[in-house]
């Protein structure tokens, strides 16, 4: 399935969204326009044109691209960081996050993601916590 | 008389301590990530968002303002030296700076590319200084209709001048559109598009959809891809160009800014498609038109000129009709909102501190830049030797912690997280964050102007055809909607291309 295929029917989906949402909070007149006044034009803007794509992409044979493993393991980095914030505090999820933002970036010797995940996620609490007052998670250990 | 003694006053706001400092990070910024390839000004501006609220109005107005025109000098420092434009408004300075670099000749290819940068933002300066208060005042004479017109005129162009297919700009402009009216209705105050989901009774904030669709995404794209950086080991020198240099390159110069300053007033051409513009001017006019390409002076002067006198120029819609030209100014605008100032006609009348303290920043911001960028360059040259391995971990650091800072919220951290894969996945597939985000900014006030004109008008449609300024608005609109339908170059061109 090409690119253009799959975007078609994502937003194909996406416009029949936009368009119920559209009728359910009041269409109004064109003397009184309502909420979903608008947002119907944009919807069914949206699906018309998500039509043309799925006719383009219907066409088109194309070779996918994989995603690049690197890519993936840093976003998913980045959710864990965003889920065990709260729980580990920001000094500890930082200093794992940095420390396997690095190692993906280029794989090193553990005593060197150690120390400069350490030293960073320490840079990083002194200059927002302590000189710009951002009030970080402190986590189950407190700090 | 009266814009002079303004542009004093602008001064007085300026030349505080606490100012100077915002501009200088602002430039210093901007020449940073115009150097470093991966990050352009839109991330940046939009990286720095969650910091503005502990800063004065002024201040920070002045230090994003820095980041845009500052961009625009160190993206040509890579052009130059390394073959990888910095910025997109430096890719056609590859063409010749690169070719200049080889054969010897960077340091004139630098000197010239600052200094004309230098004449163009301060001649560009002057017309944003003449220009936006006239074209604020015209604009006082708008009503809902040319508003709703003008908002949806600014959204077509940007679709139509995006990167890639017309068909996908639009939808993103119509999904950014509809993401603009997500939350309560300022009019009915009925929510809608919530799903019973709360934190979207307020709407997509911009500074998570701007993070995370032109931050953090950059460096995802980047990561996916291998990033070569051979800079040039040669010592430079002769920085200061010669007699014959400034000869070559003073009409250059001249045609780029007028070019670039005209351009970059339209919604969508932004800094990048008016230097391809002026090159081409420039090899048209050319007396030898075969030297273009194999490091000619001119085919550097006047594209570098031109990004900055087009950067200016964004300035005038954004600060006299509250209209963003490109994402950048799209960004400014929402810090602007944040900032509890209301960007439009009245927004140089009512605080002339802002405009003039601004304009008179970007005169002092372009002395400052031109010190930053030619006696510097060596310390630029440096920082071009940072691994993207390493660079990218202090990116994503500063994306994660300016998210979490705008409301100590751990919710805001994994939104900019969504955001960030939504662009990168965007990216793949090929469809153009600009729309998107134009739509999102100027969603509100294009519904608030349409509802309005049609009640004024009793319902009549035609209300948007019968006022003249209105009309123009809409009927350059359309002429851009259809000029697709009838050139084989933009509609399907990929899928095209693909098939064959």
């Amino acid at each position: 399935m090409s690119h253009e295929l799959k975007s078609g029917f994502f937003f194909l989906g996406l416009s029949l969204l936009v368009i119920w949402e559209s009728l359910r909070v009041e269409l109004g007149s064109f003397m009184e326009p309502g909420s979903g006044f608008l947002t119907l034009g944009a919807g069914l803007a949206i699906c018309t044109l998500s039509v043309v794509l799925i006719c383009r992409g219907w066409k088109v044979r194309e070779t996918q691209k994989p995603f690049s493993r690197r890519v993936l393991l840093v976003v998913a980095s980045l959710f864990i960081y965003s889920l065990v914030l709260n729980l580990l505090g920001f000094v500890l999820a930082t200093f794992f996050l940095v420390g396997s933002l690095f190692y993906l970036g280029q794989p090193r010797q553990w005593w060197w993601l150690i120390g400069i995940s350490a030293l960073v996620s320490a840079l990083t609490y002194l200059i927002f916590g302590v000189f710009l007052h951002v009030y970080f998670p402190r986590g189950f250990l407190g700090i | 008389l009266e814009t002079i003694q303004s542009l004093a006053y602008g001064f007085t706001v300026c030349l505080t301590p606490e100012n100077l400092l915002y501009c200088f990070i602002g430039v210093l910024l901007g020449t940073l990530i115009g150097v470093l390839p991966g990050i352009g000004p839109s991330g940046t501006i939009a990286l720095l968002l969650p910091l503005i609220f502990h800063a004065p109005a002024v201040s920070a107005v002045i230090m994003l303002s820095g980041i845009v025109y500052g961009a625009q000098y160190g993206g040509s420092i890579t052009s130059i030296l390394l073959n990888v434009p910095g910025e997109a408004s430096s890719v056609i300075t590859c063409l010749d700076g690169y070719q200049m670099a080889l054969k010897g000749r960077a340091g004139p290819a630098l000197g010239i590319s600052a200094l004309g940068s230098f004449i163009a933002g301060t001649l560009g300066v002057m017309g944003l200084m003449l220009f936006a208060p006239t074209l604020a005042k015209f604009a006082l004479r708008f009503g809902p209709p040319e508003f709703s017109s003008l908002a949806f005129m600014s959204l077509t162009l940007v679709t139509y001048v995006s990167k890639g297919s017309v068909v996908k700009s639009l939808i993103m402009a119509c999904v950014g559109l509809t993401m603009g009216m997500v939350g309560m209705d300022p009019i009915t105050s009925r929510t809608r598009f919530t799903f019973g989901v709360s934190f979207l009774t307020d709407g997509f904030e911009l500074v998570y959809v701007a993070m995370g669709l032109f931050g953090l995404s950059e460096v995802l794209v980047n990561l996916g891809q291998t990033i070569k950086r051979e800079v040039l080991d040669a010592k430079i020198k002769n920085l200061f160009p010669n007699r014959q240099d400034w000869k070559d390159s003073a009409m250059p110069i001249a045609r780029g800014t007028i070019l670039g300053f005209f351009l970059g007033i339209i919604p969508g051409f932004g800094q990048a498609i008016p230097t391809f513009l002026s090159y081409a001017v420039e090899k048209k006019l050319s007396k030898h038109p075969e030297k273009f390409g194999t490091g000619a002076i001119e085919g550097v002067a006047g594209p570098e000129s031109c990004n900055n006198a087009a950067s200016s120029g964004t300035f005038i819609p954004l600060l006299s009709l509250g209209i963003p030209a490109n994402p950048s100014t799209a960004i400014l605008l929402g810090a602007l909102l944040i900032l509890g100032l209301q960007p439009g006609p009245l927004l140089i009348s009512g605080r002339p501190d802002l405009f003039w303290g601004l304009v008179a920043s970007m005169y002092v911001g372009n002395v400052m830049l031109v010190l930053l960028n030619l006696p510097l360059i060596g310390l630029w040259i440096q920082m071009l030797k940072i691994p993207y391995s390493l660079l990218y971990v202090f990116i994503v650091l500063l994306c994660q912690i300016g998210a979490y800072s705008v409301n100590n919220s751990v919710n805001d951290v994994l939104l900019i997280n969504i955001f960030g894969l939504i662009g990168y996945l965007m990216k793949r597939y090929e469809f153009e964050g600009a729309p998107l985000l134009l739509g999102l900014v100027l969603g509100p006030m294009l519904e608030s102007s349409l509802r309005r004109a049609l009640m004024m008008s009793d319902g009549s449609p035609l209300i948007f055809f019968t006022r003249p300024i209105s009309a123009v608005f809409l009927i350059v609109s359309i002429a851009f909607l259809l000029t697709p339908l009838f050139s084989k170059e933009r509609v399907g061109k990929k899928a095209i291309e693909a098939e064959d």
